[in-house]
């Protein structure tokens, strides 16, 4: 894992105690709350419904057991004994007290973490797919580049003041596990005719009020330039993106507006007058960089395959967690595995100070040291030897971890709703957990298979609605919560924006509503074999609507 | 006939609080003190006064109704914001409690 250099040690514990100064100017009374509020909020702190909330940077959603230590020690001593992992592979605190924050910065510092640019207008937190550096179908580990793009966006001054946030997410793997073509840059790893690995560009993608899906801006940047055209297009981005209207602010707005072509012609003129200069990223610096993400030193594995089908039948639960929540690695005898936080009627994302210490512990017993948190809310192990499964399932167990649930129906992806946002217009949390209680039964999830549920409580779609195979957007509707079905949605490289399906349902019918869709694709498909989004593309949106609705 | 209420976040906790009839922000939303239309004068001054203490913060004008001698919010959002979250945590299935004012939290105008 990378580790702080002198600069980046400098530059937080500089932040860290200029905002400790700023706090105590705002309690003393010297700072009125318009002065203090957007200098609280580019150190990550918000203030939702109920309490202050705070989002600390996970960068690249990479921790070590030290760092998760720390969080789960955070959330014990200044929370409430739980941290929320977001789609944004972050974490936040719900619950903290302002005057504690200062102190909470200087104990992320103290690992290596800060909760800079987790909020405004700028370059947030770059996310990556959580198997990089572990994925058996990983054509380069992309979090070297992840790193290399934390070093260039952290206070770039050009950039902390954009129209409007730019996220980037990026993948070294040609199946799409970070959602990168819902990401305002795209980052996706290619080999030119050459041999040469460099980067597919893909901009202009984003979900809320107005989902895009990204357009191809570039098909090989060389690794080299990647900064120089990265900066490029941020340029274009700063200079032409609306500022009058924050609802159009985005650069997917842009792309949308201008047209890819404009768009690509002002970054091509602007890369041609930057391309070559200092953003030119030499070649000792890059190998700087990957040899901190060198793969660890893989003990040999004499156990390098799994009887599945003979583990279930001896023990369904171990059997149940083998399928789903293991993922090929690229070094033989090893496996990464997930570790679900979408316990049946718990809060999705939610882990408590043990969970956070007990996994911390299976990494670094078992794990090289590493964990990952997932854009679908979850925590991965990356590197396990298989020899270790039955170990780290055990101690799962123990702590309550060890749904095996990945990818099914219950593995849900939930935003906080207004049950804590201030932006929410209908609660989320407990629709997830009536749905999850209502598909609880192993049997059942296994009968579905691969269906992924995705829950906003706005529009702003931090819940990932857009992209569910099946969406719920609640709204708001004459004092009430209502919610929306959208079905289609399509996060991977296969990206597709779900449509509404018809009128919205009440909350207590909403787990209803999901049952009969699940029925009519079981009834309907093609074998186990053809998934919900898979039938859903190929018998179309009538037959679904009607099944729901009872009218075509 | 609806009523108004006053409230906003303490500055320190961030706890949700609601002016109430001595003057003092208060943790309980049935403490509050009710707004009549003809009150917008005393309302509004109560609203200047405390921006201008800077102790409570996020101040919001929310419509009530009195139902059997409960103040009740028009908004689910208000009625959430007084109660705390009403979705039970992971694992001990106990549900969210608010956010309480701390010793230092204790404001009046």
């Amino acid at each position: 894992m990378y580790r702080y250099d002198e600069f980046d040690a400098a530059f937080v514990a500089g932040r860290t105690a200029q905002f400790a100064d700023q706090v105590k100017r705002r309690l003393s009374g010297e700072l009125t709350e318009d002065q203090f509020r957007p200098l609280r909020l580019m150190n990550g702190l918000y203030l939702q419904l109920h309490a202050y909330m705070l989002r600390v940077a996970v960068p690249y959603g990479t921790l070590s057991s030290r760092q998760m230590r720390k969080l789960a020690h955070i959330a014990r001593v200044y929370d409430r004994g739980y941290g929320h992992f977001t789609t944004r592979q972050n974490i936040q605190y719900n619950w903290p007290k302002l005057k504690d924050i200062p102190v909470i910065l200087d104990e992320l510092a103290s690992v290596e973490m800060h909760a800079i640019q987790t909020s405004g207008n700028c370059i947030r937190n770059v996310t990556t797919d959580q198997f990089a550096g572990a994925a058996a179908d990983e054509i380069i580990d992309p979090r070297p580049v992840a790193e290399i793009l934390r070093q260039w966006s952290s206070l770039h001054p050009e950039f902390s003041y954009l129209p409007r946030k730019f996220k980037i997410a990026i993948t070294g793997a040609p199946h799409d596990r970070a959602a990168i073509r819902f990401h305002d840059i795209g980052l996706q790893a290619a080999v030119n005719a050459a041999g040469d690995v460099g980067w597919e560009v893909w901009v202009g993608g984003g979900l809320g009020r107005t989902p895009m899906i990204a357009k191809l801006i570039n098909s090989f940047v060389p690794n080299e330039h990647l900064l120089a055209y990265l900066e490029s297009i941020m340029r274009v981005y700063n200079r032409y993106g609306r500022r009058d209207n924050k609802y159009k602010a985005r650069i997917k707005i842009l792309v949308h507006e201008e047209g890819l072509e404009t768009i690509k012609g002002q970054v091509e003129a602007e890369f041609a007058e930057v391309r070559g200069g200092v953003l030119t990223l030499p070649s000792e610096e890059v190998d700087r960089i990957s040899a901190y993400f060198a793969l660890p030193d893989f003990a040999p594995q004499s156990l390098t395959k799994i009887d599945v089908a003979y583990e279930s039948i001896v023990d369904a639960a171990y059997g149940r967690w083998l399928d789903n929540n293991i993922n090929a690695h690229a070094q033989p005898g090893y496996a990464s595995v997930t570790v679900s936080l979408k316990p049946v009627g718990g809060a999705p994302g939610d882990a408590t100070d043990t969970q956070m210490e007990v996994v911390a512990d299976l990494a670094e017993k078992y794990s090289h040291d590493e964990l990952r948190v997932t854009h679908e809310q979850n925590l991965v192990l990356p590197h396990v030897a298989l020899a270790d499964l039955r170990a780290v399932f055990d101690a799962l167990v123990a702590a309550e971890l060890a749904e095996g649930n990945n990818n099914l129906i219950t593995d849900m992806i939930c935003c906080p709703g207004l049950d804590f946002c201030a932006l929410a217009n209908a609660r989320s949390i407990p629709i997830a957990q009536e749905i999850s209680k209502k598909f609880a039964e192993p049997a059942r999830q296994k009968e579905i298979g691969e269906l992924k549920i995705k829950i906003s409580g706005c529009i702003n779609a931090c819940g990932h609605h857009h992209v569910g195979h099946i969406g719920i957007l609640g709204v708001e509707k004459k004092g009430g919560e209502l919610y929306q079905i959208t079905l289609g949605g399509d996060a991977t490289e296969h990206a597709s924006v779900g449509k509404i399906i018809g009128p919205g349902f009440e909350a207590e019918n909403v787990p209803g509503a999901i049952e009969k869709l699940v029925d009519f694709y079981i009834a309907q498909r093609q074998g186990t074999e053809e998934t919900f989004i898979q039938a859903y593309r190929r018998l179309g949106e009538a037959p679904f609507k009607e099944a729901l609705y009872g009218t075509a | 006939m609806s009523k108004e209420i006053l409230t906003g976040n303490e500055l320190t906790s961030g706890a949700a609080v609601y002016l109430s009839a001595s003057g003092e922000w208060v943790e309980p939303l049935q403490s509050a003190r009710l707004f009549s239309k003809e009150e917008v004068a005393e309302r509004d001054a109560a609203l200047a006064a405390t921006k201008a203490g800077g102790r409570v913060i996020s101040l919001e004008i929310e419509e009530v109704d009195e139902v059997d001698g409960q103040i009740v919010p028009k908004r689910l959002r208000e009625r959430i914001r007084a109660a705390g979250p009403t979705a039970p945590l992971t694992l001990n299935g106990q549900a969210y409690d608010r956010q309480h004012l701390g010793e230092d939290g204790h404001v009046s105008i």
